[in-house]
């Protein structure tokens, strides 16, 4: 028997503004970590222009070194800000990798350094997103058999994994809306019965970074006097602490109005060049930038769909057997929507769209026929910043897991274009 | 980055998380696994917040080495003499676990520092458990003690079913790591690092360091002490440790390099792959474009056209336009 499999697998989930990591079984990710890497560029071009020069071996072995120096996460942040040697760099956008290099050095590090672990050790779980190319699945079947020498792989889509977080919770309802807000990108994905519904996905432009940059205008249009160079920062702190979804608008800017000393928080940091300190008030944008979901036409004049609408258009163009269990189960999951009361505010809009609907079919048939109402539920719980890394934790502890895994042995068979398909959907694609 | 930490950073995080939130007191229960199959796993109730239990198993000892009661030589005494009150070993050990330490963390010294520092003590639970042999023979070379199976080679458990081998002399310990690796392209690129590690040595800013030498058959020391220990595809490396290497605050710092050399070259040999791998991408990128430009105008047109099929998310343009206007 392969050893591996009485170890526990390794679950990342990389997001497009945290990644999530850690070992299977366990409630919580060891780690949550941004996904972003500081490198060291300045040897690259460096070490071609003069590589006919002399002393080129040690040009060529600093080049090797600079190779090593690099970090991720929160050490990556801190160190582009105290010296202008790194570049920060974003391996994914909008939930996709567009800089595989910098991916994997993020995994490298995030296994060698953050977990610990051997690699060849364990069995990994990576998610990806519903929308996710084929390709750039084989890419990742590519790097994580080539240069780690993992034993197996599964890639699990994320929305999939956020339902079965809620498996354990309750009962093992594997039907639902999955309304995942991250932080590059929204998706809205219908699952039947652990099946993605793939034509009714339905994507958002807007999503976490949109409403850090959103409050980062705010704030710089009421001209609080905020660095520059750190505005973007403070912006996803106030986002991170002091956001919160109101009920109404309208009612929400007079209770600011009335009361400025309960509502209005402060902000104190220190400068990055000087380290004078500086503070400045957070007011509307508490509740203005939750609100680009409910009314995106404040951000954006090209989006204007609120949120619940698009719920409901993805569920009205899903399979019709299926739509009252979709209703009924609308999974929130990804940072972004752990805004306070952000649920209750999605239930409601919906609920009420849902009602004239049937109201509308009541009219029109004229009382004779009486529609059951229908039952709109929009679940929230409190792993949702990490639901997807709970799934796949959730799903990497049961035995049939490591069945199901794409192993090393295949790969070395038939190559990367196994991870084309899924073991689990034999002939799905 | 070069070198692994010898405190695991996620032990270190919940302990220290744990301190901060005492009064909160919330369960816990992880477990996960090191490289060289250390497995932890931790516990902390509501009711009691001070107590937690950490276990630690240790990877299946190879039959050339000597363990007391599972766990390696002087270990318990290296424990208590690590931490003190703030630690309780637990025997039996919890199931599946070759060691259940109870710390209390109330017994902590107050003041931040000493606190930290033991902490990270805490979280280098594998150092001192794992090192305590290597820091025994270690010790006595600082402290000049002739042992006294001079020259009889030594076997320490440092990966499942795999040790390395202690040669100890009066003045000096040969330590000699036989390195396996499962991967053919990993063997031979452990090779190759390998004895670049030897040639690096050679250089003038060295002088000081172990001397190491490389070796694809195994040393005349081990020949008749182990004879089915002794197979290695990727050959034998050993380093002459000298008392100049332990002294002082030098020996944590050699026993952790000592006992995770093979995690080390393990690491390194994935990094290398993932070097190779960037220089490779460049290269192919290079190439393309090189490709691109040699081509006819006409072929270039219709090359465009169908890649548009893939209609990807808006956002961009969303984007774009919104920072332009942000900027008026």
């Amino acid at each position: 028997m392969d050893p591996a499999t009485s170890r526990p697998a390794v679950v990342i989930d990389n997001g497009t503004g945290y990644t999530k990591l850690g070992f299977a079984g366990n409630v919580e990710p060891s780690f949550i970590l941004p996904t972003v890497v500081a490198v060291n560029e300045s040897f690259v071009n460096q070490t071609r222009a003069t590589t006919k020069s002399s002393n080129w071996l040690t040009q060529h072995s600093a080049g090797v070194m600079a190779d090593l120096d690099f970090f991720i996460g929160e050490e990556a942040l801190t160190r582009s800000k105290s010296s202008s040697t790194y570049n920060l760099s974003y391996p994914i956008k909008h939930g996709q990798v567009h800089n595989w290099d910098a991916m994997e050095r993020f995994w490298q590090q995030c296994i060698f350094n953050y977990l610990r672990c051997d690699p060849e050790d364990h069995y990994f779980l990576l998610t990806e997103s519903p929308m996710t190319a084929p390709e750039s699945r084989e890419y990742t079947g590519e790097i994580m058999f080539e240069t780690f020498n993992i034993p197996g792989l599964y890639i699990a889509v994320q929305p999939v994994l956020a339902l079965a977080a809620g498996y354990t919770t309750s009962k093992c309802e594997m039907t639902g809306v999955v309304v995942d807000v991250g932080d590059g990108a929204t998706h809205v994905v219908p699952v039947a019965d652990g099946y993605v519904i793939g034509s009714s996905i339905k994507s958002i432009p807007i999503a976490g970074r949109d409403v850090t940059l959103f409050i980062q205008q705010l704030m710089r249009e009421r001209g609080e006097i905020v660095p520059p160079e750190d505005s973007f920062e403070v912006a996803r702190k106030v986002k991170e602490m002091y956001c919160y979804t109101c009920s109404d608008i309208v009612k929400e800017f007079n209770k600011h109005d009335k009361e400025p000393g309960k509502y209005i928080k402060h902000w104190r940091g220190t400068k990055p060049k000087t380290g004078a300190p500086y503070s400045c008030d957070v007011g509307y944008e508490r509740f203005l930038g939750p609100e680009v979901f409910f009314n995106p036409e404040i951000y954006n004049s090209d989006f204007t769909t609120p949120l619940p609408d698009v719920i409901d258009k993805c569920i009205q163009s899903a399979p019709i057997d299926t739509r009252r269990a979709l209703y009924k189960n609308i999974v929130l999951s990804g940072g972004s929507t752990m805004f306070k009361d952000f649920h209750r505010r999605l239930q409601r809009d919906i609920k009420k769209i849902v009602d004239a609907r049937v109201l509308a079919s009541d009219a029109r048939f004229g009382g004779n026929v009486k529609a059951q109402p229908v039952e709109v539920n929009v679940v929230s719980h409190p792993i949702q910043r990490y639901a997807v890394w709970f799934g796949g934790s959730v799903v990497a502890s049961t035995p049939e897991f490591f069945a199901a895994c794409h192993t090393k042995a295949e790969y070395e068979e038939y190559g990367a274009s196994i991870c084309r398909t899924n073991p689990v959907f034999k002939g799905m694609y | 980055m070069i070198l692994l930490q010898s405190p695991s950073r996620y032990l270190l995080q919940i302990l220290s998380n744990r301190i901060q939130n005492l009064e909160k007191g919330v369960e816990l229960d992880c477990q996960w696994v090191e490289f060289d199959d250390i497995r932890y796993h931790i516990q902390g109730s509501v009711k009691n917040p001070n107590v937690l239990l950490l276990s630690v198993s240790l990877p299946i000892p190879p039959p050339e080495t000597v363990l007391f009661g599972g766990l390696p030589l002087g270990a318990l005494e290296a424990i208590k003499a690590a931490y003190g009150v703030v630690a309780q070993i637990l025997d039996p050990p919890r199931d599946g676990f070759n060691l259940t330490l109870k710390l209390n963390l109330s017994k902590l010294p107050p003041d931040e520092e000493h606190k930290h520092s033991l902490l990270t003590k805490i979280a280098s639970v594998r150092e001192v458990v794992m090192g305590a042999p290597l820091r025994a023979v270690l010790k006595q070379l600082v402290t000049r003690t002739v042992p006294s199976d001079l020259g009889k080679p030594i076997a320490l458990v440092h990966r499942p079913n795999e040790s390395f081998f202690l040669v100890p002399q009066a003045d000096k310990v040969t330590v000699i790591f036989p390195m396996r690796f499962h991967d053919s392209i990993d063997t031979v690129l452990a090779t190759s690092f390998l004895q670049e590690f030897v040639e690096a040595r050679r250089t003038a800013g060295l002088n000081n360091a172990p001397p190491c030498l490389w070796s694809p058959s195994p040393p005349q020391e081990l020949k008749e002490a182990f004879t089915d220990a002794l197979s290695a595809n990727a050959g034998f490396v050993s380093f002459v440790i000298f008392p100049r290497h332990v002294e002082g605050r030098k020996l944590d710092r050699t026993v952790w390099n000592l006992s995770t050399f093979h995690a080390y070259v393990n690491y390194h040999v994935k990094c290398s792959e993932c070097f190779m791998h960037t220089r490779m991408r460049r290269q192919v990128e290079s190439l393309i474009q090189v490709l691109d430009r040699a081509k006819p105008d006409s072929e270039k047109a219709k090359r465009n056209s169908p890649s548009r099929s893939f209609k990807r998310m808006s956002l961009k343009d969303g984007n774009n336009s919104l920072g332009s206007r942000s900027w008026k």
